[in-house]
């Protein structure tokens, strides 16, 4: 897939550009307005990441812009400016969804994936877990047959290590990947722990969990081979 | 507390009380001094027409020498009279005073005037007299007719009084109604109030610039919170990609793994403090909106819920007693979940394991309370002074967070009305109170 980093931060679009490659997408960048305009007039994107906090140029008016001449792209707003509004506006103005910098690469990620299952209507596939399988459609857990009882939060917990399965997620990346940035503050290594261990504790009454792995001093991991 | 124009409209009827009623007081002595001038006029008038008529006619028709020494003549109701007689005196006598007098055997008391003349040297003495009752009834007469006037006058004044000052006051009115309608000064209404009043004019001219100034200061704080947290977020933004595109490479040392993944947490505490720092400024410079209704103990079940797995973990109880509920009607929810949940969350972090921590929701004498309290160790004299302030000292212990937790729960509060105390003591928990203000502030 074809994507557009219009940043202002050259380091950070080099280091998303980075990221996104190794995820086998095609990148590049723009690091003026203007620079993003004309790319956007020449060449088809399927995804445009766009900082709205453009020094050269309203980041809401590119938006438009693209979405003229490029009518099949998905958008995702970046912003440091975490104002309510632009938030809003973005959306309003038909951007996919919005990240607030500073985000996770690996959120970046599951979002780009989200927009993608949403605009393909591409149904997620059911994933085994050693003896466990995840229904993602129907945000189910099943081992032999039976169902695990999972908390809602559980569930987003297992499922977000699921779909980045194969790489460590410290803490913080999956505490704001559920809890979001409205609790910040108390950003508390201790509650994924917790949960980890519930979880933990459930799935075992079922089956050993040895595919759910702690990284000790980094965070979790999920390791099934493909 | 009265209103401004019945204030007025009350002085002004005073200070007329006042005044009709020293006039009553003092009018029965005016109308008889009138009256008495009046009748002495009248009586010299008198006086004066019976020596021209004297010195006309001599005293001959009156006075017939020797057979009589006297002259008198009355009207047919004994109102007035003239009499004339001979006297033997050497002083001359002129003079006016109030005598009783026994006319067909009726006293009537009449005011009479006196002179003595020379007439071919026989001195005469002239007395020209009228009643005193006469005088009176004419005087009660006037008094009836002038306090019928007055009341008549009073009510009118009143009624004109209130009116007029309704009318004039009624810019102050308008101006005040806008006032009492703006919550955010964004809102206020800028159209001028009509008037032809100087002071009206400019106080409204002076509002508007006042709420105008302070637009100004709000957008200029906007500004400035959107730039600092751009100068300061996109330098962390780029510092974290950097680590986590390391962490993500392959085959790498596990003592780098775990040092990249403590600077990440560095940097998150970084990110948190300006995070937290940029939304209380967001709040208090009111760039949140309040468009949500929502039910307090929804929002109190949802925190219990998300802090349960944890204060199970720690050995906590964590108890409901939701026993009313509040439903607000302009609100910000997720802010207001942000409150509650920093408080509880700030409990189990001071409560050892085996404590307790209860949530309460309910009415107490017609005002709505959430209380949050735990046997946790409570706080000293110190802590307590701190505890909203935005840079209290970390909890050294858990090490945990920035710290300034409940100084965001206080700045939402304010922000919502809401008033917030807490009550503790060192070995004896800790207890928040949360007092909604009355329905009408939503």
């Amino acid at each position: 897939m074809n994507v557009l980093i219009v940043e202002d931060e050259k380091s950070l679009a080099h280091e998303i550009a980075e990221f996104l490659r190794s995820e086998n997408f095609l990148c590049e960048t723009a690091s003026t307005g203007r620079e993003a305009s004309e790319k956007i007039s020449i060449n088809l994107y399927d995804f445009i990441l766009l900082d709205i906090g453009l020094p050269d140029y309203n980041g809401l008016d590119l938006l438009k812009e693209a979405r003229l001449n490029n009518r099949d792209a998905s958008f995702i707003i970046i912003t440091a400016r975490g104002a309510v509004e632009d938030k809003v506006k973005g959306l309003d103005l038909g951007a996919d969804d919005y990240l607030a910098k500073p985000f996770a690469l690996v959120e970046l990620l599951s979002r780009i994936n989200a927009v993608a299952r949403r605009k393909f209507n591409i149904h997620a596939s059911d994933i085994p877990l050693g003896l466990f399988e995840m229904q993602v459609s129907a945000r189910k857990l099943i081992c032999n047959g039976n169902d695990v009882d999972l908390t809602k939060k559980e569930y987003d917990l297992l499922q977000y290590l699921v779909l980045n399965r194969g790489r460590v997620l410290t803490r913080q990346q999956l505490y704001e990947h559920i809890w979001g940035n409205i609790l910040d503050d108390q950003y508390d290594s201790n509650f994924i722990d917790v949960h980890i261990k519930n979880l933990r504790k459930k799935l075992n009454s079922h089956a050993p969990t040895p595919w759910l792995e702690t990284v000790r001093g980094v965070g979790y991991r999920i390791s099934i081979p493909e | 507390m009265m209103r401004l124009r019945t204030k007025l409209s009350l002085f002004n009827l005073l200070t007329r009380l006042i005044f009709t009623v020293l006039f009553i007081i003092l009018m029965p002595f005016i109308i008889e001094r009138i009256n008495l001038r009046q009748v002495d006029n009248n009586l010299i008038e008198k006086r004066e027409k019976m020596i021209s008529l004297i010195s006309e006619t001599g005293i001959e028709p009156f006075i017939i020498s020797d057979t009589s020494n006297a002259f008198g003549s009355y009207n047919i109701l004994k109102e007035e009279f003239i009499s004339l007689e001979k006297i033997d005196t050497e002083e001359d006598l002129n003079y006016i005073d109030v005598t009783p007098r026994l006319i067909e055997g009726e006293e009537i008391g009449y005011r009479v005037l006196t002179y003595s003349f020379n007439v071919d040297g026989q001195k005469y003495l002239l007395e020209v007299g009228k009643s005193i009752q006469s005088i009176v009834e004419t005087g009660k007469d006037i008094r009836n007719v002038m306090l019928v006037f007055l009341i008549l006058i009073i009510l009118f004044t009143f009624i004109a009084d209130y009116q007029y000052t309704r009318a004039i006051l009624n810019p102050l009115e308008k101006i005040k109604n806008k006032l009492k309608l703006v919550s955010d000064p964004a809102l206020f209404d800028m159209t001028p109030v009509r008037t032809n009043t100087s002071d009206f004019v400019a106080l409204d001219k002076t509002l508007c610039e006042l709420m105008d100034n302070i637009n100004k200061l709000f957008r200029k704080e906007k500004d400035i919170t959107v730039n600092i947290s751009h100068e300061l977020l996109t330098p962390v933004s780029v510092l974290r990609s950097k680590l986590e595109n390391i962490l993500l490479r392959e085959n790498l040392d596990h003592d780098i793994e775990a040092r990249i993944e403590e600077s990440l947490k560095t940097l998150h505490r970084l990110q948190s403090l300006v995070n937290s720092l940029l939304m209380i400024a967001k709040i208090e410079s009111q760039q949140y909106l309040r468009e949500d209704a929502v039910s307090v103990t929804e929002i109190l079940e949802e925190v219990a819920n998300e802090i349960e797995p944890l204060s199970e973990d720690a050995g906590i109880m964590l108890m409901r007693e939701l026993i009313d509920d509040l439903r607000i009607e302009k609100a910000n929810r997720s802010l207001i979940f942000s409150m509650f949940y920093n408080i509880v969350n700030n409990s189990v972090r001071n409560t050892p394991s085996g404590g307790r921590i209860i949530i309460e929701s309910r009415y107490l004498n017609k005002d709505f309370f959430v209380l949050i309290s735990d046997n946790g160790k409570g706080l000293t004299e110190e802590q307590k002074e701190s505890l909203f302030s935005r840079f209290r000292m970390r909890n050294k212990e858990s090490g945990e967070g920035t710290g300034i937790g409940l100084a965001i729960a206080k700045t939402i509060a304010d922000f919502h009305g809401i008033d917030v105390s807490v009550k503790s003591g060192q070995g004896k928990g800790t207890k928040f109170t949360f007092l909604f203000p009355g329905k009408s502030a939503f």
